[in-house]
């Protein structure tokens, strides 16, 4: 059994939207729940987050980005664009203790004190760019861990899988020119979901031409066409970029159950790419993998999904 | 939606006088397929095509023993208004973006030079351009998601979807209609800037309309 860290923070409840909203603090909880009654948390390290140095946002964010998302959660403003991305007072504290909750994860498996990493966090991050937020994403958490674990750590290839059901537009418009940081997506096809964008010739540019590469899957598309993409794709990809280690932003919206997309991945699903990135991992670096918490708006496939992916990190 | 809108306005034209090899080197320096052929006063005359150069250079291309001298000799030697197409089909500064697909469509060409009121070179547009305009009419890449609703094909039905979108607060950022499989019914497609669609559909279906699942799709 690999040794896993598990981040989480009841702070991480806090962002709540005045209004009905998918991206709830229920989520977060029943998972949390869900991993304890079930055993699988016991069986992890318990990580703490801290709250990340602003010059760790910084290598991500516009500062000016920051001022505008703590000035609108100061002044109480609902939402930062139309409802999708609702604001409270606490968002932006906890917009930052998400991003440290990801950092914490990588600190973790830099320093080699876990193997793997589990980061429970929210608000997502993987649509936010280096100057907004949109798609219920505030501050890209994935991003943010990766250029931290390049300046702090000294490593220099990551490989990001990001597996949520809508393309990671965010991550890849700050990686897009970018060698060191390899972005792969598997997503609904751009043409029928959000955010529209992630089509198969999106590969990158300038230095960075190469280090993107989209997969969308047609509505309707499962297990199988997940397990040829990650086959065909990822593993070439994986091959030639030689990554020191891999990030996960683990969306579990693919998922059949759930109502925002029309993909059919099951738990069994999430469990193979689990397994697949795990394998690729124990061969090209050691193992490392910090996976962070994305989307996933259905509880109960949401729970079982989890299940499977936090059991095939901790492995037999 | 007009041709003015998306027409590149600095346009390469060679004079009826030039040589041919003239046009060939105009055309390389400038990445560029065709040329419009203005006379007197910049009026367009002509249009010059790479292939219409092409073929002027075969009667000596296909001698035996030719060399590229002579091919040369005959480009210099020819002058762009005897290789030219004079009715060129063109369009004018007032046209629509609908008018100039049907034409580059119907004439199967792929550049419109684009004529002002006295008949002279004003700008030119191709395929290319019309379906950049295209591509941005219907919010491709754009931060968006899509929407696909039947509705019956009578006056209103399109408002009344439109008014549920609102009370979400969601903007719209395309709306395409076509018929539908289903006679006496249109689709429309909406790209709208939400993540969260499931709400919007749920309410355009209490208000008595057909969304499309995009599973249906699916083969």
């Amino acid at each position: 059994m690999n040794r896993v860290g598990f981040v989480y923070h009841p702070d991480y409840l806090l962002h709540a939207a005045p209004f009905e909203h998918p991206e709830s603090p229920a989520r977060l909880l029943a998972i949390v729940d869900h991993l304890a009654s079930n055993g699988l948390a016991a069986r992890m390290v318990s990580l703490s987050p801290g709250y990340p140095d602003e010059s760790d946002i910084l290598r991500v964010h516009d500062p000016d980005y920051l001022r505008k998302l703590e000035a609108a959660c100061r002044r109480g403003d609902t939402t930062l664009d139309a409802e999708d991305t609702y604001l409270c007072r606490n968002s932006y504290t906890i917009a930052l203790l998400s991003a440290g909750g990801a950092i914490a994860g990588a600190e973790a498996v830099a320093t080699g004190s876990v193997r793997r990493a589990f980061c429970a966090v929210r608000p997502p991050g993987h649509h936010a760019d280096r100057s907004t937020g949109m798609g219920f994403c505030l501050l890209n958490n994935v991003a943010i861990a990766a250029r931290y674990l390049q300046a702090r750590h000294g490593i220099s290839r990551v490989f990001i899988v990001d597996w949520d059901v809508h393309h990671g537009n965010g991550t890849q418009a700050i990686f897009l020119e970018d060698p060191s940081v390899f972005f792969f997506s598997i997503h609904e096809h751009p043409s029928f979901l959000y955010p529209g964008t992630g089509r198969r010739w999106e590969t990158g540019k300038g230095p960075g031409e190469g280090t993107t590469l989209n997969a969308p899957m047609s509505p309707g598309a499962g297990d199988e066409e997940y397990r040829m993409a990650f086959e065909q794709m990822l593993r070439p990809a994986v091959e030639r970029f030689r990554p020191e280690i891999f990030l996960i932003s683990a969306g579990f919206d693919a998922h059949g159950d759930d109502p925002l997309a029309d993909i059919q991945v099951t738990a069994e699903g999430y469990r193979f790419m689990t397994r697949f990135v795990s394998e690729l991992a124990d061969r090209y670096c050691g193992g490392r993998i910090v996976s962070v918490l994305e989307g996933g708006y259905e509880i109960s496939s949401l729970l079982s999904s989890v299940e499977t992916h936090v059991q095939e990190l901790l492995g037999p | 939606m007009f041709v003015v809108r998306r027409m590149k306005k600095h346009v390469v034209t060679i004079s009826p006088s030039a040589s041919l090899y003239e046009a060939r080197e105009c055309m390389r320096e400038n990445s560029i397929h065709q040329l419009p052929v203005a006379g007197e006063n910049g009026k367009l005359v002509g249009i010059l095509s790479n292939r219409d150069i092409r073929e002027a250079t075969l009667p000596v291309a296909l001698l035996r023993g030719a060399t590229e001298e002579e091919a040369v000799d005959l480009l210099k030697n020819t002058r762009v208004e005897k290789v030219m197409t004079r009715k060129v089909v063109a369009a004018t500064l007032t046209d629509t973006l609908e008018d100039a697909i049907v034409l580059l469509h119907d004439f199967r060409i792929n550049a419109l030079p684009v004529t002002d009121d006295q008949g002279r070179v004003a700008g030119i547009i191709t395929r290319t351009d019309v379906l950049k305009a295209f591509i941005e009419a219907l919010g491709v890449g754009e931060i968006s998601s899509r929407l696909e609703v039947v509705v019956p094909d009578r006056p209103g039905a399109l408002a009344k979807i439109v008014t549920t979108i609102k009370s979400f607060n969601v903007n719209i950022t395309s709306i395409l209609t076509t018929g539908h499989a289903e006679s006496g019914k249109r689709a429309i497609f909406f790209r709208v800037a939400t993540i969260n669609v499931l709400p919007l559909k749920q309410a355009i279906q209490e208000a008595g309309f057909e969304i499309l699942d995009p599973s249906c799709f699916h083969v």
